[in-house]
Order: structure tokens, then C-alpha cells, then sequence
């Protein structure tokens, strides 16, 4: 399957034509009129007499140079070099209005120079186009610019749907009035147009613009991409998005059909079409094994040699510690030796304030070593320690007192067993004992004796607990053993009945976990059965007076849950009482109030979810990852992974393409319903059923030759192709070689839609342009040829005397503002 | 043949072409210079007009206003000579029909009067389920748990898609 990806790459852009400029001597002094299609997206010009225009992006750039400091001045093509350049383009065109003068003007200026026009006035009666409709203000500034700046003789405004359509029907002697009917449904950068023309004349009173053109499908299909992948790693640029509208974007023939068929995950990934952008693969971790291994050693020596470095630390410490306790227990001996204020004094010297905080000092010290001497024993750290330890004592073996020679020995505790008063003969004890001993012989226990009891009471009771503790703790080593034997035993046995129970407490954990869930989700509802519940057993819990004033009834199984039972006791005096919280299970309420909490049984759910899962995934074959509870919630539906498919994090090349199923045609759609994409206005088959309505019925008949042209809306003007192309007979419906300019379907969807609408017997027939981008020029030279355009133009005294706005009216022209 | 120099005092005169200005460091120009008609010469313009210097360019919104503006103006003009061409001869057969007169504006095709179609906001399939919350429409079941983990901006974005801009104070 996956070889059959349709993946495409992203077109690279190709380098700036440079074109040379014509020779004007053809030209020069003929006053051939200059045919000039101002679109939108592109700009075409030329002279009536050539075969063919010369095509540029309607762009103009005007920036100064980075590198060499100079000014420069782009239009075209040469706009799409340079990066500041395409941040600093500007077009004369804002959607469908003329708008930027300074640009049309460089615009105006390239196409003089480039036809290498030399006069100090323009000598050549222009043609130029319009939109449909255009305001006014346009209109008169383009007149205005040209009358004024370049000194044109005369002017004529054509409306270039209404030229295109006069192209591809020729009346057969060129000379011969044009009388042919038709509707035209011009598809421009940010409209369509549906125009009718009878009997030659366009009835631009009637024609209608929807503001949907070429222009928003790009910004809408821009917009879903950007919906569809928000994490996108690269900029989709309007330029790439109209080249992916341009190549996979379609018309329906019927919209609702194709979804229904699209509904199924497989059906969507057949109808998809991929589109790879340039991608970076990550820097590859490329070290080999012996370089890891060499790290992770080099990491295990610096740990190890840490850790003897402290181990060398805490043994100094030791043996300073142990010093000390000498040097304080030589102190203390001494105490016998000297007379009481030498010992004093001496005392003072070392810092102690008396007899007490001496001894204080040397018991501290004597804890700190035993202490220190057991860690280590049961660390086992025996090397270094003890030979250095042995090391010292063997040097001054003698005062130490022999106590902290004793590791694990048990404690005894002799006096535990004395009782307070009372006369005991202890045996006599056979080696040093561990603490000052009493006089055998005493019958009672004085202060002291009574203090060293307690505390070795206390001492008892926790060593005994702990002993207890790790009989405890072997006890249940035990039991979980034996109880993994028991199931090793039955998974021996039966296997299957074994994994099914399992398998059912998993299946019972999950229901219980997404009933909390479902219950938490309806609590937060306001108006849910739960939470109304929740807040009649909150206003309960607050009310003042608990207390009914009848005696609350409490009957069947029809009360809710919360309702607390009636704690309320009418003794026999009628005081009345509140045995709230007297049963344990009372305070259960509260937990059912608090929507937060409650996360404690999740999670015991959870662990245990866990165990089981473990369990399985370790004995059960037929139990594998993606059978376990998370693998199952992460999981997403077929559909979503038909329509927007996952790769993984670390798959560069997967992660920068789009995948294109619906959207293919959803966009174009739009033109047929541009609610969709929001805006409020009726579609390409409503308008032209507006449009026919408004005439008689046979008029209708005459008009049902729809023409359906495009220019400036997703070319890049090519040279034209030669096609042979007939004028269609009424009845039949052609279907013209498609351009990839086009949309594929367009004509059989306008069938579709206006077949209903009309009569049966009313012949209906769908042309489309024979060159759409460049027809509309070619139909304005075919016309600037004939003697009847001479007589349509608004000459430079006529400008002069109505002002800029005024123009004739012609069969191809706007209306408003018009002298007849 | 006057060759006048091009139009704008302060750029650079002279007829040269745009290719490298073989001044003191011969550089090689660069692609965008090459490609740059600035030095041209422009002899066909007119170096006394220089109205539209000082103007500054308007902004769509304050044409088509400007145009709506008119556009009444004119149609009450006409109303008015109307009314007196009724008073006058008691039929207004003088004055053309108010339909014969196109704009800018009433060229623009009437909002749509058929229903319309409900399609899923993430999918484009056929929705016939709509999500309370936020009031996206949804295909079936398992983009209903999608729309459910998105965050409140991705579902805005969704439903400024369809043109739903819901804004809340």
C-alpha cells in the first residue's frame, strides 16, 4: 500500500525571464491601438497587431538594494527573485478594485518600455480593461494617469469577460456586427461574474459578481491546511497553496454523492493526494557503541571516585573524632590526679563550663562513633575503613574503651527486668557490662537505677518492635510467594481460564473507571440528574432547620441517593435532635459533594489496572500492548487516521506533508455555495438562475449558451497553445482540452446545476474558452481591428470636457457612468 | 530625438542602461539590478504632471464608500426627477428605469436563499450532529472526541473557518 502514495513534491521555482524590449519601428507612427488586459493577477499587453501578447505578474517592487546600496525598481517575474523584493510587492489591484496608482503607473511604464516606445507622447489609442462595474474612483484615475501623464489620444474601457466571449465567437467576417447570445461567467482573481449578453450587446445591468474568486479559495484552502496541521514545521506560503489549488483542486459533479462516498477511511486515503515539502533530517546521534560505552564508562569512574573521596572524608572525621573522645577521656582521667582547682581550671582551658558538659562531650562523641561503627558494618564498606581504622588503634591501643570494639551484638537491657523495689541477687556478671553497674546488693532503685531503667525499657520496646517488624515483613515475603507459586500452578494448568479471569477484572476496572469518569462529566453539566442531585444534598447539609415539621416519611426506593436518611430523633421530651455523624457511613456525603477529590480511587484503580495488565502482558500470548488500557484510550479512530494520517515524532520527511482528501473539494465547492466558507452570498448556480429569470422565456433559450471563461484567476500566462477549436452546435455539450490552468469538472457540475432549472426541451450547452488566460486580450485586438472601435473611445477633448469618470457606452463596456 | 530625462528629480539621470555603471569598482550587478527598469528612459511621460505626487492613495474602504455615497446620491437625483416628470406629464417615460443604472455596488449577488447544507468543521464530510459546547459540527462519533480535546482558540479558529466568529466579552 504505501508504494502507491501519491506523493508530490513542491514545484522549485524557476529563474526570472529577462526579456529584452521590442523595436518600436513596426509600430512607429501606425497609431495601432494598444491593447493592455489589466488583470488582476497578471498584466497582458500588446499591440492589435500582434498575434499574441507579452504576460507578467501584475507586481511592481520598488526597493533599494541591500548589497549595493542602489534603488531598484522590479515588476513581474523579477518580483519573485528576491526575497526583499517579494516583502516589498506591491499590486495596483486590491481584490477587485484599482487602488495603488504608483503601482499602476510602474506597471504602465514596463509595458511602454518593454514595447520600446520612444515618443515624448504615447501615439496609440489604448484599450484597456475594467471590472465589471468598476467604481468610479478607479475608473478616473486610471484616465486621469493616462490621459495626463502619457498623453494617450484616446481611451476605451472593455469588460474582459465580454472579450473573451466575442473571441471565441468571431462573427465569420471580422467586419460584420457581432450579434451572438450567450452568458458568460467570468472567473477573475476575487469574483465571478455572470454577464448575459443578447444579440450582441452585454447586459451589464443584469450581470451579477459573487466575491468568490480564485484569490479566497487560496485563503480558505490555506486556512484548512492551516486547521488540519497546526504544528506544521514549515510556512505554507499563498504562492504554494495556489499551486496546490491549481494542481489537485476539483469541482463535484455532485457534492453530497462524493461525501457519502468518502465517508469510509479507505475511500478517503484512495482520494487523497500527498504533498511533501522540503524537510531537514535531524542531526543523526551517530555515536557507536564503543564511544557510548567509553562515556558511560568515564561516568561510572567519576561516580566511584566521588564516592571514596567521601568515604576518605568520613573515615578523617572518624579518626578525629576518636582523637578527640581520647584526648577528653586522658582530660577525665586526669580529673582523679589533680587537685580541684587545677581541674577547673584545666576544664576551662578545653571549653567546658563544668563536670557535666565534659561528660556531655565525651557521651556525644561516643554515640556519634558507635553509630558510625554500626553503618558501617551493615554497609559492609569493611576495606578501607577498618584498615585505617585498625591502622590507628593499633598505635594507641590501650585507653580506648573497649565498647566500641562491638558491632552487632545484641543490646541487653539487665535492668528492664528489676523491679522498682524489691530484693534481687543478680548472679555476678561473668564480663565488663555495658553500663556503669549498680551495687548488686541494693534492694531498691534509686533516682538513677530508676532513669536507667526507663531508658532501658524504651531501648527494649524498640528493639523488640523492630524484630517484629522483620518477622512481619519475612511473613508476607513468604505469603507472596507462595502465592505466586499458587498462580504459577493454576497458569500451568489452565492458561485460558487463568488469562480470562484476568482479562474479565481488567474489562471490570476499565467500566469502573469510565463510570467516574462519565459521573465526573456530569457533574460539571449544570443540568445533569447528578448535579441537581449534588446541590439537594448540599442545600440539605446547609439548611438551619434540619428538622421537618412533619415527620419525614421514608418510604420505597423512590428517594435519590442523597437525600441524607432522617437522623433526626424526636426523643420523648420532642427535642428534637441531630444524630448527624454518629455512623461512621454519614460522612460518606461529603465525599460525594466534593467533585475534586475522589482521586485516590482512581488511582487505586489505576495501580491495580497495572498489576493485572503486567500480569497478562507477561503470561497471557494473546494479550499484547495494544490490548492494555492506555494503548486503548490513545487509540484514534480509522477515520481520523485516514484523514489526517500520524507520523512519528522523529520522522522529518512524514511530519512536513499534507495529505489533501476532502479539501481537494471542499474549496472548489465553494463557488457553489460560498456559505461555507462564510460569506453571505448566494453561489455560482443561484446567480445565474437569478440572472436567467430576469429575462423572457425565449430570451432564456438564446442565453443558455453558457461560456465559461477564465484568465487572471490561476494562470501563469504560457504561451497559447494551438487548438482547433469549432463553434459548438447548440445542442451539444463540449468538453475542450483541459488546461491545468482549470478546474476539472467545472463544465459537467454547470450542467448538472442548470439542466433542472430549465425546460427540458431547452437545448443547453457549457463551452469553455479556448485560452482563457489570454482570449480576453486576444478578443480586444480582434475588436481593435474593426472600424467600430474608433467609435467608442473617449478621445482627450471629451476627457477634458466630462471629466475623468465619464466614457461611452458600447456593447462591451460598463454601464455605470456612461454617455449613450 | 529629445531623449528627456526620466521622470523624478532625485533618481539618477542619464540614458544608461541598467546594466553594471562602469564607474570606479567594476561590480557585477546583482540579479534584482539587472532585472530593475528604474534607469530606463521613460520619454513618453509628461514631466509636467505632477498632481498625483502629493495625493495619497486611498484604501479600499474608503473608496467603495465613496462609491455608496454616490450611488444615493444618484438614485435620489433620479427619484426626484421622477416625481417631477409625474407631476409634469403623469407618466415617467422620460426618465429610464432605475435598473438600467449598474454600480459597484448592486452588481453584488443577493445572500443565498437556499438552505443550507451542514458540513463536519473538521472532516468536510456530511455533519449531522452539532457539539453544544462549542458549536462545531461534527461527521460522527470519534471526531465528536477530537472537537472534545480541543482548546477553546483551535475550536474559534475552526468556526472562523465557516465564518462563525463568536466574540465574547
Amino acid at each position: 500500500m504505501d508504494t502507491e502514495l501519491n506523493i508530490t513534491r513542491l514545484p522549485t521555482p524557476s529563474p526570472p525571464s529577462h526579456p529584452t524590449p521590442e523595436s518600436y519601428d513596426t509600430a512607429r507612427s501606425a497609431h495601432t491601438p494598444l491593447i493592455i488586459d489589466n488583470g488582476s493577477t497578471n498584466l497582458r499587453f500588446g499591440f492589435a497587431t500582434s498575434e499574441s501578447p507579452h504576460c507578467a505578474p501584475n507586481v511592481v517592487a520598488k526597493y533599494k538594494e541591500r548589497k549595493l546600496g542602489r534603488q531598484v525598481l522590479l515588476f513581474g517575474d523579477a518580483v519573485e527573485s528576491d526575497s526583499t523584493a517579494r516583502s516589498q510587492a506591491k499590486t495596483p489591484w486590491e481584490g477587485d478594485v484599482l487602488l495603488n496608482f504608483d503601482a499602476l503607473e510602474h506597471a504602465l511604464d514596463y509595458t511602454f518600455i518593454q514595447l520600446g516606445i520612444d515618443t515624448p507622447t504615447i501615439d496609440h489609442p489604448i484599450l484597456m480593461t475594467e471590472r465589471l462595474a468598476s467604481p468610479l474612483h478607479s475608473r478616473a484615475l486610471t484616465s486621469e494617469l493616462l490621459f495626463e501623464l502619457y498623453s494617450v489620444p484616446s481611451v476605451t474601457y472593455a469588460v474582459d469577460g465580454v472579450m473573451s466571449f466575442y473571441h471565441n465567437k468571431l462573427p465569420t467576417p471580422p467586419i460584420a456586427p457581432f450579434t451572438a447570445d450567450g452568458l458568460v461567467v467570468s472567473f477573475n482573481t476575487a469574483s465571478t461574474a455572470v454577464i448575459p449578453i443578447l444579440n450582441g450587446k452585454g447586459i451589464m445591468s443584469q450581470a451579477k459578481r459573487i466575491p468568490w474568486g480564485a484569490q479566497q479559495s487560496t485563503e480558505y484552502l490555506l486556512k484548512l491546511i492551516q486547521l488540519k496541521y497546526p504544528n506544521f514545521p514549515t510556512r505554507v506560503t499563498t504562492a504554494q497553496t495556489n499551486w496546490m489549488l491549481q494542481t489537485f483542486c476539483e469541482v463535484a459533479p455532485d457534492y453530497p454523492a462524493l461525501l457519502r462516498q468518502l465517508r469510509s477511511p479507505d475511500a478517503l486515503r484512495a482520494a487523497e493526494r500527498i504533498v511533501q515539502f522540503p524537510f531537514v533530517l535531524p542531526a543523526a546521534d551517530e555515536r557507536s557503541e564503543e564511544e557510548l560505552a567509553r562515556i558511560a564508562e568515564r561516568r561510572r569512574e567519576q561516580g566511584r571516585k566521588l564516592q571514596e573521596i567521601a568515604a576518605k572524608a568520613r573515615v578523617e572525621k572518624l579518626v578525629e573524632k576518636e582523637s578527640d573522645l581520647q584526648y577528653l577521656t586522658k582530660l577525665k582521667t586526669r580529673k582523679a590526679e589533680e587537685s580541684r582547682r587545677e581541674w577547673e581550671h584545666s576544664l576551662q582551658a578545653e571549653g567546658f563550663s563544668d563536670d557535666g558538659a565534659l561528660d556531655q562531650a565525651i557521651k556525644k562523641l561516643e554515640g556519634d562513633l558507635k553509630r558510625a561503627r554500626k553503618k558501617e558494618a551493615s554497609e559492609g564498606d569493611e576495606g578501607t575503613v577498618r584498615t585505617l581504622l585498625s591502622a590507628f588503634h593499633y598505635t594507641c591501643s590501650l585507653i580506648v574503651t573497649p565498647h566500641l570494639y562491638l558491632q552487632q551484638e545484641e543490646p541487653s537491657f539487665p535492668l528492664v527486668d528489676v523491679p522498682d523495689a524489691e530484693v534481687y541477687l543478680p548472679p555476678p556478671p561473668l564480663r565488663p557490662l555495658p553500663f556503669e553497674t549498680i551495687d548488686p546488693y541494693a534492694t531498691q532503685l534509686d533516682e538513677e537505677g530508676l532513669k536507667e531503667k526507663r531508658k532501658q525499657k524504651l531501648m527494649k520496646a524498640g528493639f523488640e518492635a523492630r524484630a517484629r517488624a522483620r518477622r512481619e515483613k519475612e511473613k508476607e515475603r513468604e505469603e507472596r510467594e507462595a502465592e505466586e507459586r499458587r498462580e504459577a500452578e493454576e497458569r500451568g494448568r489452565d492458561l485460558a481460564g487463568w488469562a480470562g479471569k484476568l482479562r474479565a477484572e481488567q474489562e471490570a476496572i476499565i467500566a469502573r473507571m469510565k463510570e467516574r469518569s462519565r459521573r465526573k462529566t456530569a457533574l460539571s453539566d449544570r443540568k445533569s440528574a447528578a448535579s441537581q442531585a449534588r446541590m439537594k444534598s448540599i442545600a440539605t447539609l446547609a439548611a438551619d432547620e434540619r428538622v421537618p415539621k412533619k415527620r419525614r416519611k421514608v418510604g420505597g426506593g423512590a428517594y435519590p441517593l442523597f437525600l441524607p436518611t432522617p437522623h433526626i430523633l424526636k426523643s420523648p421530651f420532642s427535642i428534637v435532635e441531630d444524630t448527624f455523624g454518629a455512623d461512621d457511613a454519614d460522612w460518606m456525603i461529603y465525599r460525594k459533594i466534593n467533585t475534586a477529590a475522589a482521586s485516590e480511587d482512581e488511582e487505586d484503580d489505576l495501580a491495580q489496572l497495572q498489576a493485572v495488565e503486567t500480569k497478562l502482558l507477561a503470561h497471557d500470548p494473546t494479550f499484547s500492548a495494544e490490548h492494555t488500557h492506555a494503548a486503548r484510550a490513545s487509540q484514534r479512530s480509522a477515520l481520523i487516521s485516514a484523514f489526517r494520517p500520524k507520523y512519528e515524532d522523529g520522522d522529518a520527511e512524514g511530519n512536513t506533508r499534507i495529505h489533501l482528501s476532502t479539501e481537494r473539494w471542499r474549496v472548489c465547492e465553494a463557488y457553489f455555495s460560498p456559505g461555507m466558507a462564510g460569506i453571505d452570498s448566494a453561489g455560482l448556480g443561484e446567480v445565474i438562475q437569478t440572472v436567467l429569470s430576469a429575462f423572457s422565456a425565449p430570451e432564456r433559450g438564446r442565453l443558455v449558451q453558457v461560456r465559461a471563461s477564465s484568465f487572471s484567476s490561476f494562470t501563469t500566462c504560457s504561451t497559447p497553445t494551438t487548438a482547433t477549436a469549432t463553434i459548438p452546435p447548440r445542442h451539444t455539450e463540449r468538453l475542450p482540452h483541459r488546461r491545468a490552468a482549470h478546474i476539472p469538472g467545472l463544465s459537467a457540475r454547470l450542467h448538472a446545476t442548470l439542466r433542472p432549472l430549465l425546460p427540458p426541451e431547452m437545448p443547453l450547452s457549457i463551452v469553455r474558452a479556448r485560452d482563457p488566460p489570454c482570449d480576453a486580450w486576444r478578443g480586444m485586438a480582434d475588436f481593435a481591428r474593426t472600424p467600430g472601435f474608433a467609435r467608442t473611445g473617449v478621445t482627450r477633448a471629451e476627457y477634458e470636457e466630462w471629466g475623468a469618470e465619464r466614457i461611452r457606452r458600447w456593447w462591451g463596456g460598463n454601464w455605470n457612468m456612461s454617455v449613450v | 530625438m529629445l531623449v528627456r530625462p526620466p521622470k523624478g528629480a532625485g533618481r539618477k539621470r542619464g540614458a544608461v542602461s541598467t546594466s553594471a555603471e562602469g564607474s570606479v569598482t567594476p561590480q557585477v550587478p546583482t540579479l534584482a539590478e539587472q532585472l530593475s527598469y528604474l534607469h530606463n528612459p521613460r520619454p513618453f511621460k509628461n514631466p509636467n504632471y505632477t498632481k498625483n505626487v502629493n495625493r495619497r492613495a486611498k484604501n479600499l474602504k474608503a473608496v467603495l464608500g465613496q462609491e455608496r455615497e454616490r450611488e444615493r446620491q444618484e438614485r435620489e437625483k433620479r427619484r426626484l426627477e421622477r416625481e417631477q416628470a409625474m407631476e409634469v406629464d403623469g407618466d415617467a417615460q422620460d426618465v429610464p428605469l432605475e435598473e438600467d443604472y449598474p454600480t459597484y455596488h448592486s452588481i453584488e449577488a443577493p445572500p443565498s436563499l437556499l438552505p443550507q447544507r451542514h458540513y463536519c468543521d473538521i472532516t468536510g464530510l456530511e455533519a449531522p450532529y452539532n457539539d453544544p459546547v462549542t458549536g462545531l459540527r461534527f461527521h460522527d462519533k470519534s471526531i465528536y472526541e477530537l472537537i472534545k480535546g480541543l482548546t477553546t482558540s483551535a475550536a474559534k479558529d475552526y468556526l472562523s473557518a465557516r465564518g462563525v466568529n463568536p466574540i465574547v466579552k
